[in-house]
């Protein structure tokens, strides 16, 4: 390999890494918020993304709703679609028997149940491409090539994160989601309403993922398994620490980078392991993940 | 002086095991309170009933007259009753500053808020050094202190400590004792959990000994402190 190829290859993975990863941060925010205040890994993660990419592909080609009802409409459903099914699932499974396994199964069972819904309807039979949202002409910086879209993706959920983050730091609410993911006994004695934080915390997540669904349809072929991407968020918030959410960001990038770096690099075929090189490298060499903070026991 | 804090003939239990049976006792307003007894005499259960934390089987909990057992635990903090919990429950990775107001999350008073910032560190004037600082990095004492603050953020009319004296040095714990001391001069009532008994009798008015789940002995702590059977007997001093 030649120096230029070289210096082309880097700088092409690493601008492409930074639009992919920055759909994968998004995710695995969303992941680490749940798992932080449910205590449970969202296994219907994926399909909540899917979903939410039809009812947005609906609302704007079916129903004919400009862009700027079409995301918050969309936004707004699917948060209402998982605060009630952390109330009226997940909750009363926490209640029945509080044991985690029952709580990682009842996400599979929404994830089984949005897939089964969705091919009942029929939309997702045929494979559909979401239209554009922004010009697809290309740009070059450096030596790297990236569309007006690529930006905007990339721009967007920069700016999701940055809102998010001013939430969870300068709110009343955004603090007491983090003193719940923290420590929910003393959250409760400080008078949190932990109930409520839950079922705001799985809308506010399923937003998210939304968000993400939303933004990267238009790169991608959508089917029932598109959600099958979110692996790569669960890869993110695992590098990241899978408690940290600014690890879950960082975590999302140095998968998308990586992931880049190895098509390009090695193979393409290759793709398909890289973020769980990066899972093992990350579990072997620091195990609390990368933002993780020391590893300390979080339950007494 | 009125009963601010009453219980009467309480009962709770986790699973098949009978944690409290029948406990019944009165704080009066303005003065401290303690609830004495060994490890696993159900004086922690005793305060997380109060704080609506453990859920009551039987008996009632009146708070200035009016019977709060049944509401959600945010209000009961809502009302005045704060908890400052046994160990180190602090927010680790959170500033010391974020704890405290965090403390203060059941009121919308922002000017209030600030100024009772300023309050409380009038207090622990070491907090207010430590200000930027994330809780988990501060000492045990530290800790402790940062948990009484946080507490009176939500600005309580009666506070419920459980064994602030716990793992601490003793000229730590004389330091948090005079504290209790000012803020009950001050005008806060105190429901204290000690295992320190003769601490605990030392800065209280009255006090209630427990075993098993129930009230053994009550009376006023200069008395209690004076009774050589009792002592030996329940206290272990």
């Amino acid at each position: 390999m030649t120096w230029e190829l070289f210096l082309l290859f880097f700088q092409q993975s690493l601008m492409s890494g930074l639009v992919t990863g920055s759909i994968y941060a998004l995710l695995a925010l969303a992941m680490v918020m749940i798992f932080n205040t449910t205590d449970v890994p969202n296994f219907g993660q994926g399909e909540i993304f899917m979903v939410a990419s039809y009812i947005a592909l609906v609302l704007l080609v079916f129903a004919s709703v400009p862009y700027l009802v079409m995301i918050p409409l969309t936004l707004a459903a699917v948060f209402f679609g998982g605060a009630i099914f952390q109330r009226l699932v997940l909750k009363r499974v926490a209640l029945a028997r509080g044991a985690s396994v029952n709580l990682v199964i009842a996400t599979l069972g929404l994830s089984y149940f949005l897939k089964g819904v969705m091919r009942q309807t029929g939309i997702a039979e045929v494979p559909r491409s979401f239209p554009a949202l922004f010009p697809t002409d290309s740009v070059s910086i450096g030596m790297a090539t990236a569309t007006v879209q690529d930006f905007a993706i990339l721009g967007l959920a920069l700016a999701a994160m940055a809102a998010f983050f001013l939430f969870f730091h300068f709110t009343r609410t955004g603090r007491a989601m983090r003193a719940v993911g923290m420590n929910p006994r003393a959250a409760i004695l400080v008078g949190v309403d932990i109930e409520r934080m839950r079922w705001l915390v799985w809308g506010l997540s399923s937003a998210i993922a939304a968000l993400a669904g939303i933004l990267i349809s238009p790169k991608l072929l959508m089917t029932a398994d598109m959600g099958i991407v979110v692996i790569l968020g669960f890869a993110a918030a695992i590098v990241g620490g899978f408690t940290s959410l600014p690890g879950a960001v960082v975590g999302g990038f140095v998968i998308g980078i990586v992931e880049n770096m190895v098509g390009l690099f090695v193979s393409s075929k290759a793709i398909v392991v890289a973020p769980f090189l990066a899972i093992m490298l990350v579990l072997l060499l620091r195990p609390q993940g990368l933002l993780g903070g020391k590893a300390t026991a979080k339950k007494v | 002086m009125s009963d601010l804090l009453a219980l009467e003939g309480i009962a709770a239990g986790y699973g098949s095991i009978q944690a409290l049976s029948g406990v019944s006792l009165r704080v009066t307003t303005g003065t401290i309170v303690a609830l004495l007894g060994s490890n696993g005499a159900g004086k922690t259960t005793t305060l997380n009933t109060i704080s609506r934390v453990v859920p009551l089987t039987g008996g009632r909990i009146l708070f200035d007259g009016e019977p709060i057992h049944e509401l959600p635990s945010s209000r009961v903090v809502m009302r005045g009753i704060s908890q400052v919990p046994e160990g180190r429950e602090i927010f680790a990775r959170m500033s010391v500053e974020e704890n405290l107001v965090i403390g203060a999350h059941v009121r919308r008073d922002r000017a209030g808020i600030a100024a009772d910032l300023e309050r409380v560190c009038d207090y622990f004037p070491v907090l207010k050094s430590r200000f930027r600082q994330m809780a988990g990095t501060l000492s045990g004492g530290e800790q402790q202190m940062l948990l009484i603050a946080r507490a009176l953020m939500a600005r309580p009319r009666i506070l419920l400590l459980d064994e602030p004296s716990l793992g601490l040095s003793p000229i730590m714990v004389q330091q948090i004792f005079k504290i209790i001391r000012r803020l009950n001069e001050d005008g806060l009532t105190v429901l204290l959990v000690e295992q320190n008994a003769r601490l605990a009798l030392a800065v209280s008015q009255y006090a209630y000994v427990m075993e098993n789940g129930e009230i053994r002995f009550e009376g006023r702590s200069a008395d209690l402190v004076k009774d050589d059977g009792l002592r030996r007997t329940y206290l272990g001093v």
